[in-house]
């Protein structure tokens, strides 16, 4: 038995898939694949198959782990050509290593997200007021968790953000606090960005990359 | 694939994987490559029609063609229906995402009467006009297929054809007159005449009903050359005819998400309350080696770890046993669980059952359907409650401690001993479970007792039988419920409004179709979901129309009355069925067709053979 870290990528309209139905799609693609997989022991034996930081819905994902483990002998090269071959649409395994880090090591994500507004001068104005709200230290906005609803300043959860307006869309890059201790959705931080200037936009967001606390990647 | 349109507002519905498309073996085609293209439509939500084992069917077998292309089609839930009304976007097929307007042949299939107003509100949704006759050109033909077009009537001016019996062989025999029809640009009448002379094909414009002062029917003339009596579709032989080898791997989580592949059609029990049991006469089998050929391709297709095996009675497969002891070794081995529903518990062999537990373990369900002897030997479910108990018994001493029992109210002849007697059965088998000798310390037993209430059919011996009003059902429910006397049984019960409306469509006539479009123009929609079903909303439809619906339920019809499905023919003869209907009132059971032939009459369908008539099969 060993274990191997799968990275995908979740792209097109499979972003409308929600974490647990990713769980079945996954379970039902290592079958279809015939990855030999380890199961685990007892009345109800199942592979064991962990997705280490669940992706919101409606998010893309260009590099997403989840940790199999298997029994039996394939190379990393044949597992991500068998499951690329067997995964739908808008699903991909990019790449396939062993575990180095534990899940619990994952601190922050990296994001670029795209706001489409309906006018040049929205986008503009947004990005301006975007980059003060974050240069000012404090975005307040009701965060719910197991515990509750409690208003949290945003700002202390974000280390890294920048924007750029072009034509109608304004284009951020952000680091953001992620993991099993804290974690801030992205959605959570535009819409609260958006509320602050009343403005409406379409929202686009891909998680580019997971990091550990010294914002090195998660590997 | 979702219309681009559509796409902005995914993420302010529920469950948005109900609209995306782009499944796993999902069939993609170029449209300008094909002649013929079939919006194959479930009248109900993604998760529901997604379940049903005759879509995947059709949907196989239309796409196995080159010169057609099928796609499914759901209806929309109310929230994103909401969106598409107000943006403008028309229903869409799910594969192309094309509007189901431009395509030539809309296929509904309907399993239940209160998917009706759904399919109003889809041909709505779709830019086209309800009524066929308002749709004047030769495409979209509107058709529709299931159980309930076994009697069309109330839904009859709203298809243009409806195939009554096994869809296989007509679906492509459709298709190929249409593709000629359409090449030599006939117009619609044209190919509707033409389409009724083909075995199986119901075109409801072409026959007139006249009614007598009180309201039953008088006759039904047909014209256009249409034969007097449509006879259903039969498909002799399963082992040659046309099965699916892959499914379409939903997303989303749907009712029924596994390998399910049919081990034969029709039934040999004739339990007189049951139309399916009725309308798939003859019985016919398919080969434990084609069945198995067939799991065996769906499960690497798919990846799924679970197989059903569907029929209406499970154990009276012939090729059972042969068929297990095949399947199991790799079944075990791939952990794929097998699951047998319908399985009836007299036939059913304990070492069979053991083996089959050694993935996972399922729940155990009984449908004695009656709780006294008296009573279910009037619906003929032959099943003693000794047999009940005894194989309860042993399930209790193989770690079970959880039991299903299914029953039903409502039926001819019931009295409150009957009633009473649902509880006394669900309290013996509570008992059954404390006199065991090696009971688990510190365990309890749970029996839930789920109770229905019966909706006389067409093409059943109950055919003519009153059924009760929603109060006296309520009035039977509750009565139940105060004969149960101990908390490990629980009852669960239906809203008898739901089997009210579901009995006058049943047994209903062409007028209805008027109420169905006033409630659907008032809003109704989704009426199997208890949370749409608006009671008032149909009871003024009804009033507006002049209609007493209790004249379709509450009434009891004689045998020489004109029923308004007289000229379906489905094998089993009517006198067959008054027989059954007799014996009923005087409690004789009639025995399966494999102890003695019962002369039902189907097997006419079949060129003269029953499965049950001719050697086993295996």
């Amino acid at each position: 038995m060993r274990s191997v870290r799968l990275w995908y990528k979740k792209s097109g309209l499979a972003i409308y898939t929600s974490h647990l139905d990713m769980n079945r799609c996954f379970t039902r693609a290592v079958r279809r694949a015939r990855i030999p997989l380890w199961y685990t022991e007892g009345f109800n034996p199942h592979p064991y198959m962990t997705f280490l930081l669940p992706l919101p819905l409606g998010q893309t994902g260009l590099r997403e782990p989840i940790d199999l483990r298997i029994e039996g002998e394939i190379t990393d090269e044949e597992i991500r050509a068998r499951m690329n071959a067997a995964l739908p649409e808008g699903l991909e395994i990019v790449d396939v290593t062993e575990p180095a880090q534990k899940a619990n090591e994952i601190a922050a994500a990296d994001y670029t997200i795209t706001l489409t507004f309906d006018a040049p001068g929205e986008a503009e104005g947004f990005a301006a007021g975007a980059a003060a709200v974050m240069e000012s230290g404090e975005l307040n906005a009701e965060k719910r968790s197991k515990r509750g609803v409690k208003t949290v300043n945003l700002c202390t959860l974000v280390h890294r953000f920048s924007c750029a307006a072009a034509d109608c869309t304004v284009q951020i890059a952000a680091t953001i606090a992620a993991g099993s201790t804290v974690n801030l959705n992205a959605e959570l931080l535009v819409q609260a960005l958006l509320a602050a200037f009343a403005a409406q936009a379409r929202v686009d967001i891909t998680r580019t990359a997971l990091l550990c606390a010294d914002l090195t990647a998660f590997r | 694939m979702i219309p681009k349109a559509l796409e902005p507002y995914l993420m302010q519905v529920q469950k948005p994987g109900r609209y995306t498309g782009g499944e796993l073996n999902s069939v993609i085609k170029n449209k300008a490559d094909v002649a013929i293209r079939y919006a194959f439509c479930f009248p109900d939500t993604y998760e529901i029609g997604m379940s049903h084992l005759g879509m995947k069917i059709l949907y196989s077998l239309v796409n196995a063609r080159p010169d057609a292309w099928c796609e499914r089609v759901f209806a929309p839930w109310t929230d994103m229906e909401a969106i598409m009304r107000a943006h403008g976007i028309p229903l869409y097929a799910h594969e192309s995402g094309d509007p189901v307007r431009e395509f030539d042949l809309i296929g509904f299939t309907m399993q239940y009467e209160l998917s009706y107003t759904n399919v109003l509100n889809m041909l709505d949704l779709a830019g086209l006009p309800v009524c066929a006759a308002d749709r004047t050109a030769l495409t979209p033909i509107v058709i529709a297929g299931g159980a309930c077009v076994c009697n069309a009537e109330p839904m009859a001016p709203f298809f243009d054809i409806t195939l009554p019996g096994d869809g296989e062989e007509v679906t492509n025999e459709l298709i190929d007159l249409l593709k000629e029809y359409k090449a030599k640009g006939a117009t619609k009448r044209e190919f509707l005449e033409a389409a009724a002379q083909i075995k199986g094909v119901y075109v409801p414009a072409l026959y007139d009903v006249s009614y007598n002062a009180d309201g039953t029917v008088q006759a039904i003339t047909p014209t256009g050359g249409a034969p007097e009596k449509v006879e259903k579709r039969n498909v002799a032989d399963l082992d040659t005819m046309f099965a699916p080898t892959e499914f379409v791997v939903p997303f989303l989580e749907v009712v029924h998400d596994r390998t399910t592949v049919e081990i034969f059609r029709g039934c040999i029990r004739g339990c007189r309350f049951c139309q399916a049991g009725f309308l798939n006469r003859p019985l016919r089998e398919k080969s434990p080696q084609t069945v198995e050929a067939q799991c065996r391709a769906i499960c690497e297709s798919t990846g799924y770890d679970e197989i059903s095996l569907c029929s209406l009675s499970t154990s009276d497969y012939h090729g059972l046993e042969a068929l297990l002891t095949h399947m199991l070794p790799w079944t075990v081995e791939e952990k794929i669980n097998v699951s047998l529903p319908s399985l009836r518990i007299d036939n059913f062999p304990q070492e069979l059952m053991e083996q089959l537990n050694a993935v996972r373990r399922s729940g155990l369900t009984f449908a004695p359907e009656a709780g006294t002897q008296r009573l279910r030997d009037v619906i003929n479910k032959n099943i003693t409650e000794e047999a009940v108990l005894s194989t309860a018994a042993q399930a209790f001493a193989g770690g079970w401690t959880a039991v299903k029992l299914y029953f039903m109210i409502g039926l001819p002849t019931e009295t409150e001993a009957d009633i009473r007697g649902i509880a006394d059965l669900a309290q013996a088998v509570v008992d059954a479970y404390y006199h065991q000798e090696n009971k688990p310390k510190g365990k309890s037993v749970s029996v839930s007792v789920s109770l229905a209430s019966l909706v006389p059919k067409p093409f059943t011996p109950f055919q003519w039988e009153p059924q009760d009003r929603p109060e006296v059902l309520i009035e039977k429910q509750n009565f139940l419920i105060s004969c149960v006397k101990t908390r490990k049984v629980s009852v669960s019960r239906h809203v008898p409004w739901t089997s009210f409306l579901e009995g006058v469509f049943a047994r209903g006539d062409r007028r209805l179709a008027d109420v169905i479009e006033t409630a659907w123009r008032k809003g109704c929609h989704f009426d199997s979901w208890e949370e749409c079903l608006d009671r008032e909303k149909w009871m003024e439809s009804f009033a507006e129309c002049g209609i007493d619906p209790y004249f379709y339920t509450a009434r009891r019809r004689s045998f020489d009355e004109v029923l308004p499905w007289d000229h379906m023919d489905y094998g089993v003869t009517k006198r067959f069925l008054i027989r059954e209907n007799e014996k009923a009132h005087r409690a004789e059971t009639t025995p399966s067709c494999r102890e003695h032939c019962a002369g039902c009459g189907a097997n006419r369908l079949n060129g003269g053979v029953c499965n049950e008539i001719r050697p086993a099969v295996v």
